[in-house]
């Protein structure tokens, strides 16, 4: 467990800017998102059983205000794990690229954020 | 991105191929470009389009009825495998990135893919009998 934490702590404070935090932000994403995965398939899994427990589960898990807020983190999950899985495909196949990896990540985000916006937007405007 | 070789080997063979990992490197690739398309479509249509208030019990019924109910059932199924595999391998990569006790290793590998099985089977159960198909057999 020490080993554990301590991986953790060094990956957190290793000083590699922009790339260290891409790719912190990459395993983050996609364990949340194997997580969701996990969850969303057993609940249309319960569709197959009948229209009462999908419906509990869709009511509760997906369209309650706790869940629209957490539904703008899978947004933001999903989008960035793809713009930056593409960031590192086109590393790995041009890595004469590699050069420019930092102002890649910083191109990237702002593609995320520029779609993450009125995606948020769209997501949360029933709430108020 | 981490390209795990499995855990310290000391020289010994942990897979049967040496170029195991290489393909399992080119899956998460290739994979990764594919569902680009297919996962992004899917996101932004379900949650702006559709939205994610309206995928109600009859919602689905609909889009899983007649012929292009046959091509969004099959659209799903590549969700489905492409997703779940690439979603494990990646959790695996985590696991064996972190958690250095073998005991541990094997526990957590073997529930993420041991749960990760039943999901799988649970998400194709639904695609082949469709809403309420499950419920009707056991009815």
């Amino acid at each position: 467990m020490s080993v554990l934490i301590e991986t953790i702590y060094k990956s957190i404070s290793y000083r590699g800017a922009e790339g260290q935090w891409a790719w912190i932000l990459h395993r983050a994403s996609g364990l949340g998102i194997v997580l969701f995965l996990y969850m969303h398939i057993i609940s249309i899994f319960l569709a197959s059983i009948g229209p009462g427990p999908y419906e509990w589960v869709h009511a509760t898990l997906y369209t309650s205000p706790p869940a629209k807020v957490l539904e703008v983190f899978l947004l933001f999950g999903v989008l960035y794990h793809a713009v930056n899985g593409m960031r590192i495909i086109i590393i790995d196949f041009f890595p004469v690229l590699g050069k420019y990896q930092r102002t890649l990540v910083r191109i990237e985000l702002a593609l995320v954020v520029l779609v993450l916006i009125p995606a948020a937007i769209i997501t949360l405007r029933g709430l108020f | 991105m981490a390209v795990t070789t499995g855990r310290a080997t000391k020289g010994k063979t942990q897979y049967g191929s040496p170029n195991h990992e290489r393909r399992i490197w080119l899956f998460m690739r290739l994979s990764g470009l594919v569902m680009f398309i297919t996962v992004l479509f899917h996101l932004l249509y379900m949650h702006m389009v559709v939205r994610v208030e309206n995928i109600t019990y009859d919602n689905i019924a609909e889009r899983w009825s007649g012929p292009a109910g046959l091509f969004w059932r099959l659209f799903d199924a590549s969700l489905l495998l492409i997703g779940m595999a690439h979603g494990m391998n990646g959790a695996r990569f985590s696991i064996n990135d972190y958690i250095h006790n073998k005991f541990l290793n094997l526990v957590l590998t073997g529930l993420v893919y041991g749960i990760g099985a039943l999901v799988i089977l649970a998400g194709a159960l639904a695609l082949i009998f469709g809403t309420g198909g499950l419920g009707r057999l056991f009815q």
